[in-house]
């Protein structure tokens, strides 16, 4: 084992500091932060930064691309990671190293985050444990600390006139190198060392929690009083989401650089805010009892199911800063305390959601820019409604479409200087040399997009999303109910088993709308109504004179569809409320609810499962789905 | 705050926000605290939820901080001198009245007594629709406290009663004795990071920095001596008053700093007039505002983040800010333009740095004496401070008012300015919003706290909402003798039945172009909490 004298800490920092940009702990007023090394403000005595590492890997305000435009041609510029010079982020807390452990995780895999992933790989860090617990301390009752496990290339212990240095990875070995001048050898006996000073720091803690299944504590405890209680005292200020180690969360705004620079650019966000999950028609699937309730869930449930970190680190930093003193370890005591008895005997298998598999980003696109979008323009525009228009799009470098390959559900379209917004796809993969879109005229974006012409330019990224099972379904009877708008994301499936209708067994669409005039794709609909197999049904609130329609609920039709139940799926687009009305009925006519389908396109943002917008429980709308079966829908928290 | 200097000879928070957390009751009137001084409202939930404080509350929104009261008032607006009224009523009927107290640090209390045997419990009920039993509690409670605190903000001085309401406020804390020691006072919780320092400093019509009269000889030569012999030494105007001086062409020129009158003042389409009618406007504005539209000149001002000096909050406490970045573009720190101002005036200002002007207030600014840079380098102080010696003072008034005695007042409740009537049915009061401060300027520049309240919208109970056949979320359009606007409802229970409530941050749906003219005699303060509207369902 090797080591170095405490005296010689500085020593070791400007030796780094030769190759590397070092940042230590600096005592700055009455904070401690992480700071670009300086020996005058430098310190050893502290008990945590007063924010963790995190900010220096995902920045607060953090630009994807910048972008030009020139006449109608439009130019986008990277993050450019050649730049970043190599760090090392000395002196973090065994909590924040676990945190950086679980961002490494959660921003590199899957879809890879390249600005994190390339800050992340000029980032070494040193971790240095602590050797007294402050009174929010958790990481004992966490299970991450007080000495550091994960997220660390070095870490090194206090003990006596010493630290301990020990090596987690190559870069560590690296470091160690450059300072093998104040290395010492000392002997295996101070592993032992480590691990008495270790027990002498536990007995220290004053805040101990015993937080082993709280996951499965939270699974009862979800309509618990307590969530109104603390709804009732939080004010939203999201100070807990920012100083916490593994919040992820993020918003992607447009703006403009005072020397007209135009960029898009991403924050941290926060799911205390209110509009946290807003859609653009005011709709919000969380109310103030969900929204805190949710955090607290994410934190001791949520990230562990599904990634299997620990989502609290126990750095103690949100109940620091809470104005209205909402303690998240004190939370899990209470319910735990409440449901003691009951641990024991608790189902394990009672996990709010089913175990899905994760879809893996199949796009044709480069993983290293996940979120630039390709050049497309505009074709076509038709007028479907009064307040829905289709667009005709092509990407500008036509071997896109030659390469492309049918997946997903969905696209992200961007509107350059106003925003991005997820579409679903509703065409097939016979369309071989343009997309169409149908959108909605709702917020911001989509506004914006009406006012395009043809000729004009957007960016596109994707096919993003699980999309709906085609194989799977052949041979069986197809049920289709799509409402409004929500025909365009079941489009996708008409038109693949009508051109394929061999396949499968009867087809029958329901078109539903407040009018007729509302209805999208009404040549379609009627074109498709002529095949031989297909049967298209309309049901409108007010009567119509254009085509045969029922007046009243979908519903009412079901019954008399002539369907062989047990070997139909149905496929539904509508608002929550309205799928479960429909679904409902549907079981009682003698379908299993894993035959019907769903799609729950809800306030998708990224559409790669990072910025956080769409979880739902454990569940990303965007990658887990967002084509669900009833049964996992009804698994899901009722907050999409 | 003149009617605290009445009283008392003081106008600011009696005592520090920290003590609020110790008080025994604390009395929260015309203040949606918890979302507009969060910090402050922490201390008030500490006291209830940590040391079992009682809270009571008046207020006619169900704000959040009633869910911790121990009472409630869902007084009608505008009634707030009936309801104190009513309570120091109870107080000397009840014998609750601290009679060492009044004895020996008081003055006027007899013909003050006379004056409230009118304001019965029942009587007051009738007038502020809170039932008389809860006055009795609210008395009760209050009176019988070891430690009580009075907090208020602009919910009972945008009244014609300001000045009055505040000055029951503080014959209620001289009638129980709760002033003069810890965790007991009264407390004014102002607006704005800085307002309190601007009031230090003299940015009043009668008043040199540290309250020192302009009418008073002595203090009128110690000012000529420093600034010159043509200083300034006559009662300038109010805000309300250069309007109605602009409007009618009496003022000429306006330079107008940090302010948005096009949104902030009331009946904006006066405003507007008055603002059109000068001949040289000049505004002075971190952004292009409503108001700096209408300017002829624009100076460019700098952020907090942009410049050095001092800010003092609502406790008194005067902490330095310091300069983070440059000032962006041509901006230049406010105390910089006015340099510049000063030379073209062929004034001398030949200040090196903020530093400089610190030492000049505390020579010429009692309460300043002893506040230099260096004494708050790491923690401000609070006044006063007279000397550099002097530790600052947490709460004011300990042995001894400013004034000498306090001095109990009489003031007879009067009906707001305007009220309800067939044509414009509803009470509509102004206030706030927790995520936009004030007109917006800055608020409504952040993408996240611009997504939480992206429009303005009108609160209304669902009583009043199913009478005039309105939903959730309807466009309205909402009426008053002055103007209309529309904007969308919220329907809540939180609002007294025939009370609508409005925010005044945003332009699209500026309230301001609502509310009346009318004002506290005293301080001139407009009566933005009362304005009667009509509202309909817009197409």
């Amino acid at each position: 084992m090797i080591a170095l004298n405490k005296e010689d800490i500085v020593k070791l920092l400007k030796v780094w500091s030769c190759s590397f940009e070092v940042y230590a702990p600096a005592r700055l007023q009455d904070e401690v932060m992480l700071m670009p090394f300086d020996e005058k403000s430098f310190t050893m005595d502290y008990l945590n930064t007063a924010m963790p590492v995190k900010e220096y890997l995902l920045e607060q305000k953090e630009s994807l691309y910048n972008w030009k435009k020139n006449d109608n041609d439009i130019q986008i510029t990277e993050f450019d990671a050649s730049k970043l010079k190599s760090r090392i982020m000395f002196g973090v807390r065994a909590c924040d190293a676990y945190g950086i452990a679980y961002l490494d995780r959660f921003y590199t895999e899957e879809f890879r985050d390249h600005n994190y992933a390339l800050r992340r790989e000029k980032t070494y860090i040193v971790a240095v444990n602590c050797t007294e617990p402050g009174s929010n301390c958790n990481c004992l009752s966490a299970g991450v600390g007080p000495f550091a496990q994960a997220g660390y290339d070095l870490q090194l212990t206090p003990i006596g006139d010493e630290y301990l240095a020990e090596v987690g990875s190559e870069k560590g070995k690296e470091l160690i190198d450059l300072a093998a001048d104040f290395m010492k050898d000392i002997g295996e006996e101070a592993r032992e060392l480590k691990a008495v000073l270790q027990s002498a720091i536990e007995d220290k803690f004053v805040s101990r929690v015993n937080l082993e299944n709280i996951a499965q504590v939270l699974d009862e405890t979800y309509n618990n009083e307590i969530w109104k209680e603390i709804s009732k005292l939080c004010i939203g200020c999201t100070g807990c989401t920012s100083v916490c180690p593994t919040c992820t969360c993020f918003n992607i705004v447009e703006e403009e650089g005072c020397s007209g620079e135009k960029c898009r650019v991403r924050y941290w966000d926060s799911c205390q805010s209110d509009s946290f999950t807003r859609n653009a028609g005011g709709h919000n699937p969380r109310n103030e009892v969900s929204r805190v309730r949710y955090r607290i869930y994410d934190k001791l449930k949520y990230i562990e199911e599904r990634f299997g970190f620990k989502g609290c680190t126990g750095c103690g930093r949100c109940i620091n800063v809470c104005p209205a003193f909402i303690n998240i370890i004190e939370v899990a005591a209470k319910l735990k305390q409440e449901y003691k008895q009951d641990i024991e005997t608790m189902n394990r298998d009672n996990a709010a959601a089913a175990k899905f598999e994760i879809h893996t980003h199949d796009s044709e696109h480069s993983c290293e820019s996940v979120y630039k979008p390709q050049i497309a323009v505009i074709k076509d525009i038709i007028q479907e409604t009064r307040d829905i228009k289709r667009f005709i799009i092509q990407y500008e470098d036509k071997t896109l479409h030659e390469n492309y390959r049918f997946t997903g559900q969905f696209f992200e379209i961007t509107i350059f200087g106003v925003g991005e917004i997820a579409i679903s796809i509703p065409f097939g993969p016979s369309q071989k040399d343009y997309f169409d879109f149908c959108v909605k005229k709702a917020g911001r974006v989509t506004s914006a997009m009406h006012e395009l012409k043809i000729g004009d330019k957007v960016g596109l990224r994707g096919p993003f999303g699980k999309g709906f099972p085609y194989e799977e379904l052949k041979g069986r009877d197809i049920l289709i109910v799509g409402s409004g708008v929500g025909l365009a994301p079941v489009r996708t499936m008409i038109i693949r088993i009508v051109e394929n209708k061999k396949d499968f067994g009867k087809l029958v669409v329901i078109a539903s709308a407040t009018a007729y005039e509302g209805l999208v794709y009404k040549e379609d609909l009627k074109k498709w109504n002529e095949i031989d197999g297909v049967k298209v049904l309309y049901a409108l609130s007010k009567p119509t004179d254009k085509v045969e329609a029922y007046t009243g609920y979908i519903n009412d039709l079901l019954p008399d569809l002539g369907l062989n139940w047990e070997k139909t799926t149905s496929i539904i687009c509508a608002s929550p409320k309205r799928i479960k009305a429909v679904a409902k009925d549907l079981i009682k006519l003698g379908m299993k609810g894993t035959d019907i389908l769903t799609s729950l396109e809800t306030h998708m943002r990224c559409g790669i499962g990072k910025c956080g917008h769409c979880k739902v429980g454990n569940k990303y709308m965007c990658i887990d789905g967002p084509v669900f079966n009833y049964e996992e829908m009804l698994s899901l928290p009722p907050e999409f | 705050m003149a009617s605290l200097a009445a009283a008392f000879g003081s106008g600011a928070m009696t005592n520090s926000i920290e003590e609020l957390s110790k008080a025994d009751v604390i009395f929260v009137i015309g203040s949606n605290t918890t979302e507009q001084h969060p910090l402050i409202g922490m201390r008030i939930r500490e006291a209830v939820l940590k040391n079992d404080a009682k809270l009571i509350i008046a207020d006619p929104r169900r704000i959040p901080l009633t869910e911790h009261a121990a009472a409630y008032a869902p007084l009608k607006p505008g009634t707030n001198l009936a309801f104190i009224n009513g309570i120091l009523n109870v107080i000397v009927s009840e014998g609750l009245t601290n009679e060492d107290f009044i004895n020996s640090r008081t003055e006027g209390f007899e013909e003050f007594k006379e004056s409230i045997t009118k304001y019965t419990p029942e009587a007051v009920s009738l007038i502020t629709g809170v039932d008389a039993d809860t006055v009795r509690e609210f008395a009760r409670l209050f009176a019988e406290a070891r430690n009580a605190s009075i907090v208020y903000a602009m919910g009972i001085t945008q009244h014609v009663t300001g000045s009055a309401n505040v000055a029951a406020l503080a014959n209620l804390a001289l009638i129980t004795g709760q002033i003069g020691k810890e965790a007991s006072g009264v407390n004014p919780l102002r607006g704005q990071n800085n307002v309190q320092g601007a009031c230090d400093m003299g940015a009043l019509p009668d008043v040199f920095p540290g309250y020192q009269s302009v009418t008073n000889e002595n203090i009128r030569e110690k000012f000529r001596a420093a600034w010159g012999k043509d200083t300034a030494c006559d009662i300038g105007l109010t805000v309300s008053q250069m309007m109605e001086d602009a409007g009618c062409g009496k003022i000429k020129a306006l330079f107008i700093m940090g302010e948005n009158p096009m949104l902030s003042d009331p009946d904006i389409n006066h405003v507007e007039d008055a603002l059109k009618n000068v001949e040289f406007l000049v505004v002075q504005d971190i952004f292009l505002t409503e108001t700096a539209k209408h300017a002829h000149v624009i100076l460019p001002g700098t952020s907090f983040m942009e410049k050095d000096g001092t800010f003092t909050n609502t406790e008194r406490r005067v902490q330095r800010v310091r300069k983070a970045i440059e000032p962006v573009g041509n901006s230049l720190p406010d105390w910089k333009i006015l340099c510049a101002l000063f030379k073209a005036f062929d004034c001398p200002a030949d200040y090196k740095e903020p530093g400089d002007i610190m030492e000049e207030i505390r020579s010429l600014t009692p309460s300043y004496g002893g506040i230099s840079y260096n004494r708050i380098e790491k923690a401000g102080l609070q006044w006063p401070c007279p000397n550099l010696e002097h530790p600052g003072t947490k709460f004011l008034h300990k042995d001894k008012f400013s004034r000498g005695l306090g001095k109990f007042t009489v003031n007879e409740y009067r009906d707001p300015g305007e009220l309800a009537d067939d044509e414009y049915p509803l009470v509509m009061t102004t206030g706030r919003i927790q995520h936009h401060y004030h007109t917006g300027t800055m608020t409504r520049r952040s993408w996240a706290l611009d997504r939480e309240y992206p429009h303005g919208f009108i609160e209304m109970n669902p009583v009043d909402a199913e009478k005039l056949g309105i939903s959730n979320n309807n466009k309205v359009r909402v009426s008053s003798r002055r103007g209309e606007i529309e904007t969308t409802v919220i329907i809540t229970e939180k609002i007294t039945p025939g009370v609508v409530f409005m925010p005044f941050h945003f332009g699209e749906a500026p309230v301001n172009k609502l509310t009346s003219r009318n004002m506290d005699p005293v301080s001139q303060i407009p009566e933005f909490k009362v304005c009667a509207v009509r509202i309909e369902v817009a197409k």
